[in-house]
């Protein structure tokens, strides 16, 4: 059943794939695409506009998708909370903060430095939001969603404090960007988050066992011989990281993390190696939707990614809250 | 019966341990030790320490002082998931915000025998297939944990412990909220595993006719200890847990020589 899903996913990736880079603006035929792939001629603009924009820009919402879907999926589990996104907790804001700061104050507005900014600013976060949760530990779970919650706000307020001081040539960038895009991908800048996004499902899958015995609580997984404490805060650092460089070279896009690990833990039991892969590959799939969807609705204008997200997660959210009262009410 | 063979092997040997959390004592000088094969219960009144001293066990919370010993070595010698190999806990309940495999949980009991890159063999999956059957759950393996009654989560708890082979096998009020039918059922269970079972009690009657030895704490104190017909006393449950009773010995549902004690409480404390 779960190699059926498997199979079926990765097929689904790549026939969007194929999607991703034919349809646009410009459409180009399955056989043009073909033959960018085998022999590419830069010379020819279809093919140029395939290898150089299209190509990068699905791989880096392919990964982006993956990334925060798994990144959310360590979040909810080393804090045992279904709802734990780094939005919620807070991680992106940080990631956020940290990217205007540069780019506020040195006008830098690519490259690792703003990874390296991002990476600072959500560590911030994180340690802020492990100090609040540790003078609490009776109720973390729900006391870490507040400070979240809390610091979250905070960054937020933060940015738009820098914002306010910035030129306005640089806000609209900013703006823009936070909004969330995949239009900066290009071949000199995708290797990061390839690296960070393969490490994360690496070290995923190498801990899988002693992670998924955290899903019955702190006391029962040490009784399994897991060190709780370390593995919860090298798990927590792994998130921050993917979140991050994922928001340092997209933007705020926003829910993934939170939608797409709730959707596959519906059909697929959490502890299952198959649902580790169903969940990073799924949350590909529907980032690669979702920009195609911004870049083909609208006649020569983009929409931002961040919005279509934030728009679907609303409504995931609404519909999850009918469910549980249905549910709850037939009992 | 083999307990006597393996007698005089000492399991688990608490020597003095107490607990101090914020300058009140959780627990005073408690020393006891388990026997290879005995299945001993904890009683005693809510508050009493039962938890804080298993955890002290299992090694969840370090005592303020005093030793704990399994094997003759002490406890804090042991790597982490050496422990687990010899000893596994069932807890009172477990979170399940998650959606997990009946399979998937009872899998979880490999965890402390496998190294971070292997994944599970055939042999384990016999394992935690005959775990399953075992506890008479079989037919549920496919099934999500949050679908089951209680007395069947604590099955498949039990089932998880059996996966991880260990030694000892503590137990904290596993049977707390369980209908009366499962409360039986899981101690069964426990005691038909042949390891030596340290389990805390609600129930006075279950715990004497489980268990080969009874230790009763009282506000962080061990107040009594021996064979149960020993320990369970009019005296002592006036004194410990302030009720009436009489106590009257029955023979064991098992073996007709073997006596055991039966509690019968009286009633009308509010006039």
């Amino acid at each position: 059943m779960n190699k059926f899903a498997l199979s079926a996913l990765s097929l689904a990736v790549l026939t969007s794939f194929v999607s991703a880079l034919s349809l646009g603006v410009i459409a180009i035929e399955l056989s043009d695409i073909w033959q960018a792939l085998l022999s590419y001629d830069a010379t020819n603009l279809e093919q140029k506009i395939i290898i150089e924009l299209r190509l990068p820009r699905a791989i880096l919402a392919f990964l982006a998708g993956g990334g925060l879907a798994m990144a959310g999926l360590i979040l909810q589990t080393v804090t045992r909370n279904p709802l734990a996104d780094p939005y919620l907790f807070g991680v992106s804001s940080g990631a956020s903060f940290g990217v205007v700061l540069l780019f506020a104050f040195t006008g830098v507005q690519a490259g690792l430095v703003l990874s390296g900014a991002a990476f600072a600013g959500s560590l911030l976060a994180m340690s802020a939001l492990l100090l609040i949760a540790k003078a609490q530990l009776n109720n973390q779970v729900e006391s870490m969603l507040l400070a979240g919650v809390a610091l979250s706000f905070l960054f937020s307020a933060c940015t738009s404090l820098l914002l306010y001081w910035s030129d306005p040539q640089a806000i609209t960038a900013i703006v823009f960007w936070t909004l969330g895009s995949f239009s900066r991908a290009d071949w000199q800048t995708l290797w990061l988050p390839a690296i960070v996004v393969c490490l994360s499902v690496g070290c995923m899958l190498l801990f899988r066992r002693t992670l998924n015995a955290m899903l019955l609580g702190d006391e029962s997984a040490t009784t399994l011989g897991v060190n709780v404490t370390k593995l919860r805060l090298g798990m927590l650092l792994l998130s921050s990281l993917l979140t991050a460089v994922l928001v340092a070279m997209c933007g705020g896009v926003g829910f993934v993390g939170l939608m797409i690990p709730h959707i596959v833990r519906f059909f697929v039991s959490q502890a299952s190696t198959a649902g580790l892969l169903i969940t990073a590959l799924s949350g590909g799939l529907f980032m690669l939707w979702v920009d195609i969807v911004a870049r083909t609705v609208l006649e020569n204008q983009e929409l931002p990614v961040g919005v279509i997200t934030a728009a679907i997660g609303s409504v995931f959210f609404l519909t999850l809250l009918v469910l549980r009262k249905r549910t709850t009410a037939s009992i | 019966m083999n307990q006597s063979v393996h007698a005089t092997c000492s399991m688990l040997d608490v020597q003095q341990v107490g607990l101090q959390i914020n300058q009140s004592n959780i627990l005073k000088d408690v020393s006891f030790s388990i026997k290879a094969g005995q299945f001993v219960g904890l009683l005693g009144p809510n508050g009493a320490g039962k938890s804080s001293l298993l955890r002290c066990i299992y090694r969840f919370i370090k005592p303020t002082y005093g030793q704990i010993q399994l094997l003759n070595a002490p406890i804090e010698r042991y790597s982490r998931p050496e422990y687990a190999k010899q000893v596994a806990v069932v807890l009172q309940d477990v979170p399940e915000q998650f959606n997990l495999g009946v399979f998937d949980v009872v899998a979880m009991g490999v965890t402390p025998h496998k190294p971070l890159f292997s994944s599970i063999n055939h042999k384990d999956k016999d394992d935690i297939a005959m775990a399953l059957e075992k506890v008479g759950l079989s037919h549920k393996s496919n099934q999500m944990f949050s679908s089951l009654s209680g007395g069947e989560k604590q099955r498949v708890m039990i089932a998880r412990a059996m996966v991880q082979q260990p030694q000892l096998l503590i137990m904290d009020e596993p049977t707390s909220h369980l209908d009366v039918k499962y409360q039986i059922q899981i101690m069964e269970l426990a005691k038909s595993l042949g390891v030596s079972v340290l389990a805390s009690f609600h129930d006075l009657n279950l715990a004497a006719a489980v268990s080969d030895h009874l230790l009763v704490l009282q506000n962080g104190e061990l107040k009594a200890q021996g064979a149960p017909l020993q320990v369970l006393t009019s005296e002592l449950l006036s004194d410990v847990f302030g009720v009436c009773a009489q106590v009257t010995q029955v023979p064991n549902a098992h073996s007709e020589q073997t006596l055991v004690p039966h509690i019968r409480y009286h009633y009308g404390y509010i006039q």
